[in-house]
């Protein structure tokens, strides 16, 4: 199925890594949820422009002055994924939540493809 | 010029040193594998040094506050997260698990039991606070 695919993402000035995600269907949406940590609320933007869905994730820690850096594993990239949707999605009621470093979206399926019972006439 | 006795198949004649081959094999899948012990990080961990305090950063996204510990026991931090989740759907009930953790070997000096968490965004930090004793002291010393 080619619903929610991957879209390219160029290269840019700012180095971005493409965060862990997840795609379940339900009955009438489709759930996303990505694993984006050290993002909070201000720093994630979800943007649906056109056929295009972005989420870009700004991780927010900045290493205090005092701290002095022993052993670091964790990355300092950005996290940036690009997903193409088309019309079987109802664009206009996406909802997000974040919570602890994952971001869930909830993408209702439009009208059009939700399964539908079709009464025989006479 | 070397001459070099031809094989048909080197892997299973008699004359060729399977020794040899054998630690071929060996270092191409050590090469290719790395040891198990830097595959086994559940999750990615920094450490730093502040003025009067060791400070743990553990990223450990989507996990409840209630699901997260943090051990200190003979000198070894044990950050584990243990996450149970029940799911209904309208036909089936499903039960995922997800149990990480890490280990980090502490250096002496530490107050154990004044030992700060907290857990945001998905971020568990951890602030260990040393004793008096290590803590740099600036000694004034009178010239005569």
């Amino acid at each position: 199925m080619n619903l929610l695919t991957k879209k390219e993402t160029t290269s840019t000035a700012n180095r971005v890594v493409t965060p862990r995600y997840d795609v379940r269907e339900t009955i009438d949406a489709y759930v996303l949820t990505a694993s984006v940590p050290g993002v909070d609320k201000t720093s994630l933007e979800t943007t649906v422009d056109g056929d295009k869905l972005t989420i870009l994730g700004r991780r927010a820690f900045q290493v205090p002055a005092n701290w002095t850096p022993v052993h670091r594993e964790i990355p300092q990239t950005d996290f940036k994924l690009v997903l193409e949707i088309d019309n079987r999605f109802n664009r206009d009621a996406i909802k997000a939540e974040l919570s602890q470093g994952v971001l869930t979206l909830t993408l209702p399926k439009a009208e059009a493809v939700k399964p539908r019972k079709i009464e025989i006439l006479g | 010029m070397k001459l070099i006795r031809y094989h048909n198949s080197p892997l299973y004649s008699p004359s060729v040193n399977h020794t040899a081959l054998r630690n071929e094999m060996d270092r191409l899948f050590d090469a290719a594998f790395p040891p198990l012990d830097l595959l086994q990080r559940d999750f990615p961990v920094d450490l730093y040094q502040e003025k009067d305090a060791l400070v743990v950063r553990a990223e450990l996204p989507g996990f409840k506050k209630e699901d997260l510990s943090v051990e200190v026991a003979d000198g070894i931090l044990t950050v584990t997260g243990h996450q149970k989740a029940t799911a209904t759907d309208a036909e089936t009930q499903s039960t995922q698990e997800r149990k990480v953790s890490r280990a980090i070997s502490l250096p002496d000096h530490l107050q154990v039991d004044k030992i700060q968490a907290t857990y945001e965004a998905g971020v568990l930090t951890v602030k260990l606070p040393k004793t008096e004793e290590v803590k740099p002291k600036q000694i004034t010393v009178e010239v005569k």
